[in-house]
């Protein structure tokens, strides 16, 4: 199985639904809240090249924002 | 061709959601077309005027009612709708009428619609502002706030969404500006009161924002000083614009006659448009007050309608 990183905020809408579409195709994945650990948040601003979250790395495979089909596509669905 | 529906939901956020509960209970066979879940209610940050709940979350909240309708078995179909039009016109006004949704993946059709597609955050239209779109200006303060922990930056806005922005900035950053163009709020004193007293929160009146600059990421904005007439700049890391909502009803036919100056859908107070058999609640329409608990009422009220009107047609 492929590992896969979510970097999320706490209340930001777009990571909950992120979770919920990987827990629900049955996948696991490590979850980094930038919010509380600002080390994580400088690795996903030097990966994404940018602010918004959630961002999702698939190895190496860098995804913005909640989009099932690319993530289907990483994940070689 | 799918089977036609009594109705269809286009939303799935406060107002769909509701509507869609109602639906269900009186045995209505219906379809919720929705992107997503939550819609601008997800995007809220702390919720603390929703009765019931003292205090809660936009995401807690949209969980909640996800809760409910999975008591229900009621499923969202992931679409998103392009355009809907009569299936089989008949006279507007004076007979029930059947509706095609156009959705991207597919074609739906149906004897009545509620649309509840809500609203989407309204852009300033400067430059700079695509330029830095996720470079450092965001339209969800609830999402990339927390990432400018001991930073600078500005919150553009007058309403509840920048009053809200300003009380999160205070724990979080290092200074907010709060760049209003008017020479007040329009949001609730108690939010105001509050972010009036803080002391990293520096509140600029009558300012229109001129451009957003920077390089890689956001350097700063330069705004209109409406009373001096003057430009000036201020250095910030990131830009929040917080400035109100767009309506949703890019799909809704112009001929129909049913929307507004600002492109909100015009209802009556039983949520009816005057197209027979088009229902429409919650931020895309023409009610001033858009609010949760608002639109929870008007998507109950808009499937009330809906239920009595499909029992008067029923043939």
């Amino acid at each position: 199985m492929k590992k896969i990183i979510i970097y999320t905020t706490t209340n930001c809408p777009w990571c909950h639904t992120t979770k919920e579409f990987l827990k629900q195709k049955g996948y696991e994945y490590e979850e980094r809240n930038v919010e509380t650990n600002s080390g994580w948040a400088n690795e996903m601003i030097q990966k994404s090249g940018q602010f918004g979250v959630p961002v999702i790395d698939i190895e190496g495979k860098i995804i913005v924002g909640f989009s099932p089909e690319e993530i289907s596509q990483a994940l070689n669905e | 061709m799918n089977k036609i529906k009594d109705s269809i939901i286009i939303g799935a956020s406060a107002a769909g959601l509701s509507a869609a509960i109602y639906l269900k209970r009186q045995g209505i066979d219906f379809l919720v077309i929705a992107k997503e879940i939550g819609g601008e209610m997800a995007l809220s940050g702390i919720v603390e005027n929703y009765p019931g709940f003292p205090s809660t979350t936009g995401v807690e909240l949209t969980q909640k009612f996800k809760e409910h309708i999975d008591k229900y078995n009621i499923e969202i179909t992931n679409d998103e709708v392009i355009e809907i039009n009569y299936f089989s016109p008949k006279e507007i006004e004076t007979t029930e009428n059947e509706f095609i949704v156009k959705g991207k993946k597919s074609d739906y059709f149906t004897k009545t619609i509620i649309i509840a597609s809500g609203s989407n955050p309204k852009k300033l239209n400067i430059p700079g502002e695509d330029t830095f779109y996720h470079k450092g200006l965001s339209y969800c303060y609830v999402c990339v706030l927390p990432l400018f922990k001991n930073k600078t930056v500005a919150i553009i806005g007058g309403g509840n969404s920048a009053l809200e922005a300003g009380i999160m900035a205070n724990k979080i950053c290092q200074k907010a500006y709060l760049i209003n163009k008017n020479p007040e709020f329009k949001g609730d004193k108690f939010l105001f009161n509050q972010v009036s007293k803080f002391n990293k929160v520096e509140i600029i009146y009558n300012a229109l924002t001129q451009e957003i600059y920077g390089e890689k990421f956001v350097h700063g904005i330069k705004y209109l000083d409406l009373n001096t007439k003057e430009i000036k700049d201020l250095k910030v890391d990131g830009v929040f614009v917080h400035i109100g909502l767009k309506p949703n009803s890019e799909f809704v036919p112009d001929e129909w006659g049913i929307k507004n100056e600002y492109r909100e859908i015009i209802i009556n107070e039983l949520s009816a448009t005057k197209v027979k058999g088009i229902f429409s609640a919650g931020d895309v329409t023409n009610i001033p007050y858009k609010q949760i608990g608002i639109a929870v009422g008007q998507g109950i009220i808009s499937a009330l309608s809906t239920i009595n009107y499909l029992n008067k047609t029923k043939k």
